[in-house]
């Protein structure tokens, strides 16, 4: 083979490595947005609820505001001090802004959970708290959840970690979303963080049935999956585990036990990467 | 007359009609208690427990049962089921925001509901549900006492039927 041969292969290699990183990228965003998708349902549900109030609220606002400028017109007219139903009027109007403002917080935390996943500033490194991050994808994952699994959480006092946000909490709804279709019925999922020596230890643990022993040494490998066709890409632990390790130099492990449940546990660095780590 | 029928076949006299809304979300039960209380004098009461709810039916007549669909302890299909079982002729709307046909279906042929309404809701087509739910609430209890009175006049008849026979034998 001539130098000038392998020159060209070397080349043509390169613009392949290129090609597979694009096409990687691609993937990740669409797996991303694919686990979003499979929450879309419920989130409609959760925003729901809150936007039938307001919109109802607000034309009862409407409606009590003429009502109490006809009765101060009419107590003005007649030199009469207001009548005892404006005092009614005014606490109703009161009672439902209560109610909006919770109904408005409600769509909110939905909005910041889905930005915190799909914000587009998320490749960057920056400072951010994984406790904050867990309850942000906890409020998406909710949504599906419901009232079918109950979710307990126990944070613990963590240092702020040098992470790409919306990726770790990627990572995190990958196996939310995972315990949440594993678990039939009713079930529950438990979240802990800890400082563990130079790692933040997160371990999110589901009373599933359980991972069948055949199955585990490949679900972390690209393309295996256990749900229906449709359901699952197998990209979602995959990706997780590249976010994970190749991302942030951190580990990801479970454990888990046929008709007990699955814990997955995740560590990641708590010391800054240097920017050549990072590349 | 007895007092069942004198509360039901006067309008004067009737009490305004009883309407109960369950839905494990508060704020629904704001808005739509602050709506009804603004267009009507309708006694509106709220639960968002459906045991609670199952309690005051027990108890009270009450004209319409509005219930959300998605709750934790029991699906709105089954609160309305026990809900008719507690009084068969309250009128029975699912309000719900969960987009399955599927449940409307089974709810219209399982429990003879009156309306499905999906959330969010429009307060005005909301309360003309509400007010036809009522008027055929108090329509089946008139027939119904009017039935009783018949069933009594009947037996009264029988009764004197009787003592006439009896007398001249």
């Amino acid at each position: 083979m001539t130098s000038r041969d392998s020159a060209a292969l070397e080349a043509d290699l390169r613009r392949l490595q290129a090609e597979l990183e694009t096409c990687r990228k691609e993937l990740r965003k669409v797996t991303e947005l694919s686990t979003v998708g499979q929450l879309l349902a419920g989130i409609v549900h959760e925003i729901n609820t809150p936007v039938g109030s307001i919109l109802s609220n607000n034309e009862v606002a409407i409606r009590s505001l003429e009502l109490l400028g006809t009765l101060l017109d009419q107590a003005r007219r007649e030199g009469a001090p207001p009548p005892p139903k404006t005092a009614k009027v005014v606490a109703t109007l009161m009672n439902l802004a209560a109610v909006d403002k919770i109904a408005c917080e409600r769509i909110v935390s939905i909005v910041r959970g889905l930005k915190t996943l799909v914000g587009g500033a998320g490749e960057e490194f920056v400072e951010a708290d994984v406790n904050t991050i867990l309850e942000d994808t906890l409020k998406l994952a909710r949504c599906e959840f419901r009232r079918r699994i109950q979710v307990e959480t126990h944070y613990g006092d963590l240092p702020k970690l040098w992470c790409r946000p919306n990726r770790l909490g990627q990572v995190f709804l990958n196996i939310l979303v995972n315990a949440g279709q594993a678990i039939r019925g009713e079930g529950k999922v438990i979240i802990r963080t800890e400082k563990e020596g130079e790692f933040v230890h997160v371990a999110i643990s589901d009373n599933g049935p359980g991972i069948a022993p055949e199955d585990r040494p490949r679900i972390f490998s690209s393309g295996f999956t256990t749900k229906p066709t449709g359901v699952g890409s197998g990209l979602g632990l995959a990706i997780s585990k590249d976010i994970v390790v190749g991302e942030h130099g951190g580990r990801i492990d479970f454990e888990s036990e046929v008709g007990k449940g699955t814990t997955f546990h995740i560590w990641i660095p708590v010391a800054r990467k240097t920017e050549e780590q990072q590349l | 007359m007895t007092a069942t029928e004198k509360v039901y076949s006067t309008a004067e006299s009737e009490p305004e009609p009883t309407i109960v809304i369950v839905d494990d979300e508060e704020m629904v039960l704001t808005s739509l208690s602050a709506y009804l209380t603004l267009e009507t004098d309708y006694n509106v009461v709220t639960f968002t427990d459906v045991d609670e709810a199952l309690a005051y039916l027990e108890k009270h007549p009450v004209d319409v049962v509005v219930s959300d669909y998605l709750m934790p302890k029991m699906d709105g299909i089954k609160f309305l089921a026990r809900a008719k079982e507690l009084q068969p002729e309250t009128s029975r709307v699912l309000l719900t925001g969960h987009a399955d046909k599927q449940s409307a279906i089974e709810a219209i042929n399982k429990v003879g509901l009156f309306q499905y309404i999906e959330k969010p809701w429009d307060n005005a087509a909301l309360l003309l549900v509400i007010r036809n739910a009522c008027d055929r609430t108090r329509l089946l209890r008139s027939l119904q006492s009017k039935i009783q009175q018949l069933d009594e006049a009947h037996a009264n008849l029988k009764t004197a039927q009787s003592q006439l026979i009896r007398a001249f034998l």
